[in-house]
């Protein structure tokens, strides 16, 4: 699950992202709408100042030459606008526009922007050309001011998300999380319904009904199965009892050809199949259905005896070495049958498979059996609990010994492992 | 000496009563719960033969109640196609004297029925003699012209098989289940079972025996008389 990430991160992402483009491109709106703001004002500005010249030299009634001594007196102290009488007589219209230019003062880098207007009067039945200049703040200060105060909130909308949604995380998820605990906790085998707690949330309300839904559903039709697999293994019984009394009968008739006795033989190959298949399989789902629940004491070096002792023929007949080491006593407390059934078919499993003269090494120590066999090929680990997997050609297997010790061992929480070293299949079960 | 079949399975239950009426048994037949209540309150059997599961749902253990009640020598064996370890349990508990489960070889619920009938009649004696061999049940100890051979477990069990099933064909498969029970079914080959039958063949000839036991080739073996 390398790729996955948490459910809330991934709008989180995506309203980080949003915010940070949106705040990006307001940067230049900002700008461009302060900046026309200031330039109105300004222009706005520069006009009242003119009109206020014009009126005041309505009103102050001055002669050519006092007008022409203050003008110069003006134009020296006065940095903002200048006074000038224009050359021709014409009044040309009114000139608006922005210049940078550095300061008149002291300091020669600082360069400042000025908002200009320039204009012609007519006083005294002259021409005078006036200009106006304001200074206006510069771009790149705006822009940068901007751009700061744009980041600062962005930081604290991105700061302000986290939080929350670590919040609503905690809260808003917490029923989703009792319903997946309880699902990772549910078992098809053990468990015969499921509760799930209530919440406020709908969609987690729908999803915890629907769930339950299936889940009953499921259960349903999974004890049918069980009900159905036994059902139909004990109907099996009978015509395969019927079957083995007609063979056993047909057997006893007098003047048999050797042809028809051969035949009669061959019948009982399949049939012994049929039955082992069938008893395999009634087993399988007595343990599903729980019909094995008494536990006791049980001593496993005594099981594994007696066990050895019932396949002894079978041992002796492939001419087998078999070589135990038992490192402690090992005592559970669990279900004799099934244990019985575990380890007769490991044991089973590993004769079937072993050459003739070949090994079996059965070892028990730290609460782990394990059951070695010699062969030529590692199998496949992850299909050979499963089943009905015939590994072999050999008819004799009926696919389910391993699977019933699967079954077993999911039963009790007991680990059964597959190896292959050394030219030896493993088995293990750690109880 | 009489036998009830008490089993809902037409052809099984004639199967069983052909094999049985060669053994000198006579056999009666009860496909019902009630048929075979009637026939146990008219008659006396020696071993009846009891399948759990009968028609209508009902239920062979009941009868088997009723049969503990009137605590004769009947012998019962119940014959079930659950294969439960409580029925067994329970059946053994109310009275059955063994128990078999479907589907078994008829040779298999032949010796059953020859011991069980043994232990349930002969309960003083338990012995077990044909001409010039003597079988102790009790002492399990086996006698040729007088004198007591050693026997392995296995060996013993197929002779007690034979002589459940005198004159009978008896596969090789069955003797298999016969020595080694289910985990018989587990396995293909069953070649072992030559060993245990060349063994008491040997010791049984070299005390003396007369060679009852034949081979007959590829297809299994006779105890002849």
């Amino acid at each position: 699950m390398g790729n996955v990430s948490k459910l809330l991160n991934k709008p989180l992402k995506a309203f980080t992202l949003y915010a940070l483009i949106i705040l990006i491109c307001s940067i230049p709106v900002y700008f461009f709408v302060v900046d026309f703001i200031w330039q109105k004002e300004l222009d706005e500005h520069n006009n009242i100042v003119k009109e206020r010249i014009v009126e005041n030299f309505k009103l102050n009634k001055t002669s050519n030459e006092e007008l022409s001594k203050t003008l110069a007196l003006w134009n020296i102290l006065q940095p903002g606008t200048k006074l000038i009488k224009a050359g021709n007589s014409n009044l040309k219209p009114d000139h608006i526009y922005t210049i940078t230019k550095t300061g008149n003062f002291n300091n020669e880098d600082q360069k400042d922007r000025f908002r200009i207007l320039e204009t012609y009067l007519k006083i005294n039945n002259n021409t005078y050309f006036m200009s106006i200049e304001t200074n206006v703040e510069e771009a790149d200060e705006t822009l940068l001011a901007i751009a700061i105060v744009t980041f600062l909130f962005f930081s604290l909308l991105v700061a302000g998300f986290i939080l929350l949604n670590k919040k609503i995380a905690k809260k808003i998820w917490l029923p989703f999380q009792n319903t997946l605990e309880k699902l990772k906790a549910f078992d098809l085998n053990t468990d015969k319904s499921i509760e799930f707690s209530k919440t406020d949330i709908e969609e987690f309300e729908q999803l915890n009904q629907e769930l339950s839904k299936l889940i009953l559903k499921n259960i349903s039709i999974f004890d049918q199965q069980k009900v159905f697999l036994e059902n139909a293994s004990h109907e099996l019984q009978t015509p395969l009892a019927v079957i083995k009394a007609k063979i056993d009968s047909l057997l006893q008739s007098k003047n048999l050809s050797s042809d028809q006795l051969h035949i009669i033989n061959q019948i009982n190959v399949p049939l012994a199949r049929a039955s082992r298949i069938n008893k395999n399989l009634l087993l399988l789902s007595k343990i599903e259905n729980h019909q094995y629940e008494d536990k006791e004491d049980i001593n496993f070096e005594t099981i594994l005896t007696e066990s050895l002792t019932l396949l002894e023929d079978y041992i002796i007949d492939k001419e087998l070495s078999v070589t135990r080491s038992f490192e402690n006593q090992s005592q559970l407390f669990s279900n004799k049958v099934l244990v019985e059934v575990l380890v007769n078919n490991l044991l089973i499993n590993a004769i079937k498979h072993t050459q003739s003269r070949g090994k079996i090494i059965i070892e028990l120590k730290n609460g782990v059996l394990t059951v070695k066999n010699s062969g030529k090929v590692p199998l496949n680990k992850d299909r050979m609990f499963s089943r009905f997997l015939i590994n072999s050609k050999e008819p004799s297997n009926s696919g389910l010994g391993l699977a019933i010790v699967m079954e077993i061992s999911n039963r009790y929480q007991w680990k059964v492992t597959y190896n292959f070293d050394l030219e030896m299949h493993l088995f293990s079960v750690a109880f | 000496m009489k036998i009830l079949i008490i089993e809902d399975e037409i052809e099984l239950a004639k199967d069983i009563s052909s094999y049985l009426s060669g053994e000198n048994y006579l056999c009666e037949i009860a496909h019902t719960y009630l048929q075979a209540e009637e026939k146990i309150n008219l008659y006396n059997y020696d071993c009846i033969l009891l399948d759990l599961m009968l028609p209508q749902g009902a239920d062979g253990l009941k009868l088997l109640e009723t049969l503990d009640h009137q605590n004769n020598q009947q012998g019962v064996i119940i014959i079930s196609a659950k294969n439960s370890l409580e029925d067994k349990i329970k059946g053994l508990k109310i009275g059955a004297d063994d128990y078999l489960a479907k589907p078994f070889h008829l040779a298999e619920l032949s010796a059953r029925i020859y011991s069980v009938i043994r232990r349930k009649q002969f309960d003083h004696t338990n012995l077990l003699t044909q001409n010039e061999l003597t079988v102790d049940l009790l002492a399990k100890t086996i006698k040729v012209n007088g004198n007591v051979l050693s026997f392995t477990k296995k060996e013993y069990a197929l002779l007690l098989l034979f002589l459940g099933n005198k004159n009978k064909m008896i596969s090789k498969n069955a003797i298999a289940e016969h020595l080694s029970g289910d985990i018989a079914d587990m396995f293909e080959n069953q070649d072992f079972v030559y060993a245990h039958i060349k063994n008491l063949k040997r010791k049984l000839t070299d005390a003396g025996c007369k060679p009852y036991l034949k081979t007959i080739y590829g297809t299994g073996y006779k105890w002849e008389m």
